[in-house]
């Protein structure tokens, strides 16, 4: 199996073999031209505590960049689940459905959320964090943001 | 993948990891004292910090409604206490974390259980504590290793409210629920003994009766004790019974939200405006029909919203200091009871939940 390459940043994993949201804490990997798989990063889930239950919209629906695609339940918050892309549910994780703790062990794997084809292939993925610079500069950013803000342990 | 977590559940050996020396904490207070990440999902201020003694065989009592019950299955550190986490710490970790996050702390609560060393060890705990910080103190006590001394000395080492967690209001039901159970015993007029003894010592509302809701009882039954412990200035505190999961009433649902809300202020009209017993109407099986006061005087109440927030000992300031958020309510669901003063969109929901028309003409 492909091993997938990592950067640490202040103990947070992250992967370069995809690209990231810089609000919503998605990441979103491309599968195919015109597919892709869609997660959350690390950042998202540590902010939210310990993940107690992910729910998704069906397969099928349509998906809207900056809307939400299904909602995230934790110890003590509760909040949407925003997609990064624009397009359709082709699948989602019954097994992340079932255990969201499998999101919190594994956000890069078997904790994926859902997948889905892009309305515009490459339009869809404009804007997304690519490369490993881009990507460690505003995950830093936002962890200094988090620390601020009191909700990352210290 | 996330970065490590510092002083929470160390590894080793569990058993080893008793109170004094370890103590477990309230998610909400883990996250308030930056222990473990995490926010909440309305933005207020929260500074009531929960802890809870620890043993390797857990509380020796077997209610049929906690998490922490003796013969609920699974082991003691798996067991969740009031649905959640409650994440295992060292004692000098988190009085170090009290004393820099002093200044945001509005109460402290050492939730006893009942097991041998709770006495000792809940002195032990207020001492440390109070050396470091002066949040005020209260303590959730477990009657059954209580006597009037053991209270005197608990106010003298500057415990400054006490509370004792009745749950079942009535002698029927506190027998079924937590006397003549697997391993049970719990003694009703021990309870009432330490109610008399803790009000004598610490005053009035300086003590509280924590009062379940949805275990079986009427709203008659709860609302005469409300009066009863109103005429003593004994606090009711009320909690919204939440089946946990594998315990004995895992199957039971919760009480409706229209039951709850009334009951919310009904103990508000007794408690904070006075009203007397006589003032409450019932129906024959005992449930709330109606309340003797003008439309106008309970819109003004239900307004202010204080009647629909959490229930719990004050901050130095008077101001609520012990908010419990999503304490008996998963994030997901409606606010049970407020940890905020309501706004105006929650005050809209709670008209409709109360539906007023039917109780008060």
């Amino acid at each position: 199996m492909e091993r997938t390459e990592l950067v640490i940043v202040s103990g947070f994993a992250l992967a370069l073999d995809r690209r990231y949201h810089a609000e919503t804490h998605m990441w979103v990997l491309l599968t195919e031209p015109d597919r892709v798989r869609i997660g959350m990063d690390p950042l998202g889930i540590e902010t939210s505590g310990t993940l107690a239950q992910l729910s998704f919209d069906p397969v099928g629906s349509e998906l809207t960049a900056g809307r939400p695609f299904g909602q995230l339940e934790a110890a003590k918050f509760v909040g949407p689940l925003v997609s990064p892309v624009s397009g359709t549910v082709l699948a989602v994780n019954d097994a992340a459905a079932v255990d969201a703790g499998l999101t919190e062990r594994d956000p890069y794997g078997s904790g994926w959320l859902i997948e889905a084809s892009l309305s515009d292939a490459t339009g869809e993925l404009q804007g997304l964090l690519e490369n490993a610079a881009e990507i460690t500069t505003w995950f830093t950013a936002k962890l200094a943001d988090y620390r601020r803000m009191g909700v990352i342990a210290q | 993948m996330a970065a490590p977590q510092l002083s929470l559940s160390p590894a080793g050996d569990l058993a080893a990891q008793t109170s004094p020396e370890y103590l477990r904490i309230s998610m909400a207070s883990a996250i308030a004292l930056r222990m473990r990440s995490g926010r909440f999902s309305r933005d207020f201020a929260f500074g009531g910090i929960n802890v809870l003694l620890s043993y390797d065989q857990g509380c020796r009592s077997d209610c049929g409604y906690c998490g922490l019950a003796r013969t609920r299955p699974g082991s003691y550190e798996e067991k969740s206490f009031i649905r959640v986490e409650w994440p295992l710490v060292r004692t000098d970790d988190l009085v170090e974390r009290m004393a820099a996050f002093e200044p945001r702390l509005t109460r402290l609560c050492i939730s006893m259980v009942t097991h041998g060393r709770a006495y000792r060890d809940t002195c032990d705990l207020t001492q440390r504590i109070t050396e470091r910080v002066r949040t005020p103190i209260s303590v959730l006590v477990a009657p059954p290793t209580l006597r009037r001394e053991r209270l005197e000395h608990l106010k003298s080492i500057g415990v400054d409210m006490i509370g004792i967690g009745l749950d079942a209001v009535t002698e029927e039901l506190f027998a079924t629920l937590r006397t003549e159970v697997p391993a049970g015993g719990l003694k009703w007029q021990k309870y009432w003994e330490i109610v008399t003894d803790a009000r004598e010592i610490f005053g009035p509302w300086k003590v509280n009766v924590h009062t379940l809701v949805g275990l079986g009882e009427t709203d008659q039954d709860l609302v005469s004790l409300f009066a009863a412990l109103a005429d003593r200035q004994v606090f009711s505190y009320l909690f919204c019974f939440n089946p946990e999961p594998d315990s004995r009433m895992a199957a039971q649902p919760q009480p409706s939200l229209r039951r709850w809300r009334r009951v919310q202020l009904a103990r508000y009209l007794i408690e904070d405006a006075g009203y007397a017993l006589e003032r409450f109407g019932f129906d024959c099986d005992g449930g709330l029909a109606s309340v003797r006061a003008s439309r106008a005087a309970i819109e003004e109440v239900v307004a202010k919203g204080t009647a629909f927030t959490t229930n719990g000992c004050p901050g130095g300031d008077g101001e609520p200091g012990c908010t419990r958020p999503y304490g008996s309510y998963r994030p997901a669901e409606v606010f049970r009871d407020y940890p905020f003063a309501p706004a105006a969109s929650d005050l809209e929901e709670i008209r409709e939940q109360l539906l007023l028309d039917d109780i008060v003409k």
